[in-house]
């Protein structure tokens, strides 16, 4: 290990309380382990629901874990108080999915993207704090007529890039996207990703990319976690998740990758991912995928997968891939 | 030939808005002002409040002012001939009034004999000349030079009292606008401080939520089991009367649909990414409260107060009516009805122009209040 990675979640754990269900609880994150490097970008896949959100939102503080640590640089922030967060939450920021939900629609765009600069230093002026705005909207390919415009008069694409002035304009050094690009058009969705990438050269940004299909995220991510019902149970580099996919969740979900040529697609024998997401409620027992997997064995309902490193620098949680020596405690990719 | 030619477009256009730019309440009120009836009811409401605070100011009574001779007037004389060119309007107490051919009031006739036999009263005209009213049948009507019964013919507007006089012989028309002052005053102040407690327990109960939450809301539950109305009663009969007593009565109770409406705002609001956002940024709970929760809510906020406004009235009404709102002799629209009730059948128009008052009040923001729910609604923006 060569240097100190910027962002290191271990054990994340984030169970939120079923309304009148007494004290069962909804397994949204379980136990979620990884770190990034600084100036790399991590993605994230998973199908809907599998809790990419509120492992991201764990990790920037917007929910509390419920165990965990997750480490900014080396500090602690999971257990953190509230109010000694500030100077950690100016070298995080957030990038939403819903371009339309995201922006308050009482508030004009000058307004949006002054609110860190409000928050993070009280002491600026209104003219200084003009300055760095319009600079900043330059940036993103706005101009400063934009800014007396409220956020309901611009399109999806422009409204995200409003967005993705918000995030960048505290200059931080981790910015979490989830689903960035998911509610825009294909053509539009290319901007907005070279944009992120062209930024991340320029400030040297590390990213945390949540998606939900792997199309996308092998373009833009170094290394690939692959999350199911809140566990990681994939996780390598990119290529090589697309060359040697280990766990069958995994190869499901490069299998529903919409194939543009029908001959091929016609080629293809398994159909990907069959039946439906189990509850995070009371996920299975063993192996969560197990009910849904063509490989099942009688191991699977039974005992859960460590996540191990099977082949180096790929650990997959699965017990066809399981290694005899396997210590679920020295996971790492480098 | 092509009928299309490609047009050429450089990055600058792309990005530019082409909308003209329009501010959130610019936008409500161009909705708004599409709806007939909320441009009528909002019209209303401008003329009535112009009625009320003006109104008095360019009436030459007091709202006290009685003349006990000019009692029980209505606004449409029907009147008869008088031998020197003016009318004549027989009450149905049978007093006699002269009224100008302008239909000014000119005063009352003085009673002379009584003569019980032929069932007909002499009044004084002036000196020379007396008129007879045979009450032999009814109606009473005014005997002419050859002593037959000549119907009352004419109907006058009566300029002196432009909408009559109540049972006091005092102008109904400014104890109108009195009254509507007294109404829109309770239901402007009672709206204002129920929005102010409304938004502050139902912000706080659904920014705080989980177990604070429950309590409040369940103390809001309790209050509205009971009609709130009946609070109010019992809250008043342990106040004096007075405008001061009303408004704290209608403040005390009527806050729960505001904070309920808050609440649900509040905590839906606060699970949009636009909040997270906020939280991610590291805005404190103040502004997360003032500039993003409080302002999305503002909507149903403000339909909510102005379907409020006219249940306020109609409280202070009924209040009034049933005697234990605003003190006589202050006119409120609740008490002149209750005035008008004793001689209902003989001057219908004594309850009829109240009321009418409170129907339009309350129309009138009833459709305000149904517009401004149209045009806050963003999914019907055009
Ligand atoms: N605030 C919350 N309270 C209770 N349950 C929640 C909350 N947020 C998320 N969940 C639950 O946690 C689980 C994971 O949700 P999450 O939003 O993290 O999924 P996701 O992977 O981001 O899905 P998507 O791709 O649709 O965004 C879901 O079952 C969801 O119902
Ligand atoms: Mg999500």
């Amino acid at each position: 290990m060569s240097e100190r990675p910027l962002l290191r979640v271990t054990n994340l754990t984030k169970h939120f309380p079923v309304r009148g269900g007494g004290r069962r609880v909804v397994h949204a994150v379980d136990d979620v382990t990884f770190h990034i490097d600084r100036g790399t970008t991590f993605g994230l896949v998973g199908e809907s629901g599998c809790g990419k959100s509120s492992c991201a939102r764990t990790i920037i503080r917007i929910y509390d874990p419920t165990s965990g640590s997750v480490e900014l640089d080396g500090q602690e922030i999971a257990a953190c108080p509230a109010r000694e967060l500030m100077p950690m939450r100016r070298r995080m920021q957030m990038i939403f999915q819903d371009p339309y939900a995201s922006l308050n629609a009482r508030m004009t765009v000058r307004d949006i993207i002054a609110e860190p600069l409000n928050a993070h230093f009280a002491a600026l002026s209104r003219a200084q704090a003009d300055e760095m705005i319009f600079a900043m909207l330059e940036k993103v390919g706005l101009t400063r007529e934009h800014a007396n415009r409220y956020a309901h008069e611009f399109s999806g694409g422009q409204r995200q890039r409003v967005g993705i002035a918000r995030a960048l304009i505290l200059r931080p050094d981790l910015v979490i996207c989830d689903e960035p690009i998911s509610a825009l058009d294909v053509s539009i969705q290319a901007q907005i990703v070279n944009m992120l990438r062209d930024f991340q050269q320029e400030l040297g940004l590390t990213y945390l990319f949540i998606a939900h299909d792997l199309s996308m995220v092998r373009y833009v991510s170094d290394h690939v976690g692959v999350m199911y019902l809140g566990q990681l149970v994939e996780m390598c580099a990119a290529d090589e998740i697309y060359s040697h996919p280990l766990h069958p969740y995994t190869q499901g979900l490069l299998q529903s990758i919409p194939i543009p040529d029908p001959r091929l697609a016609r080629l293809k024998t398994a159909s990907g991912l069959e039946g439906d997401l189990p509850s995070p409620i009371d996920p299975p027992a063993g192996c969560r995928f197990h009910t849904r997997c063509p490989y099942a064995m009688a191991v699977c309902a039974l005992e859960q997968p460590p996540l191990c490193e099977a082949a180096p620098g790929h650990c997959v949680a699965c017990h066809l891939h399981t290694p005899r020596n396997c210590d679920a405690k020295s996971v790492s990719i480098e | 030939m092509s009928q299309w030619e490609r047009v050429q477009t450089n990055a600058q256009d792309r990005e530019r808005i082409w909308s003209v730019p329009r501010t959130f309440a610019g936008d409500v009120w161009f909705r708004f002002r599409k709806k007939p009836t909320a441009l009528a009811g909002f019209l209303i409401v401008v003329f009535l409040l112009c009625f009320a605070v003006f109104g008095p100011y360019l009436s030459p009574y007091g709202y006290s002012d009685q003349s006990r001779a000019l009692a029980n007037i209505p606004p449409i004389l029907s009147v008869s001939d008088a031998p020197d060119g003016n009318y004549l309007y027989v009450t149905p107490a049978l007093k006699v009034i002269l009224i100008g051919r302008d239909g000014k009031l000119l005063g009352q006739l003085s009673k002379g004999k009584d003569d019980e036999t032929l069932r007909r009263i002499a009044y004084t005209l002036d000196a020379q000349t007396e008129v007879y009213l045979d009450y032999s049948q009814k109606p009473a009507m005014i005997l002419s030079a050859e002593g037959e019964r000549t119907p009352a013919s004419k109907q006058v507007w009566n300029t002196t009292y432009l909408l009559g006089t109540d049972q006091l012989g005092r102008d109904i028309l400014t104890r109108l606008m009195y009254g509507a002052r007294i109404s829109l005053m309770v239901a402007f102040v009672a709206a204002t401080i129920n929005m102010v407690i409304g938004i502050l327990y139902g912000g706080i109960a659904g920014f705080v939520g989980g177990r604070a939450d429950a309590v409040m809301m369940r103390v809001v539950d309790i209050i509205s089991t009971i009609p709130l109305t009946l609070y109010v009663i019992l809250i008043k009969v342990t106040l004096d009367n007075g405008l001061l007593s009303i408004i704290i009565a209608l403040s005390s109770v009527y806050w729960v649909d505001m904070a309920r409406v808050v609440r649900g705002q509040v905590l839906s609001l606060k699970q949009q990414e636009f909040v997270l956002a906020s939280r991610a940024i590291g805005s404190s709970n103040r502004t997360i409260m003032l500039t993003h929760l409080i302002p999305n809510a503002m909507g149903p906020i403000l339909v909510t107060v102005t379907m409020l406004i006219p249940s306020a009235i109609f409280v202070e009404a009924f209040m009034s009516f049933i005697g234990i709102g605003i003190a006589p002799p202050m006119a409120s629209l609740g008490t002149m009805c209750n005035d008008a009730m004793e001689a209902l059948r003989s001057n219908p128009y004594q309850l009829f122009l109240p009321a009418l008052v409170i129907c339009l009040i309350m129309f009138a923001f009833n459709f305000v209040g149904d517009g401004l729910r149209d045009a806050l609604d963003p999914k019907l923006k055009k």
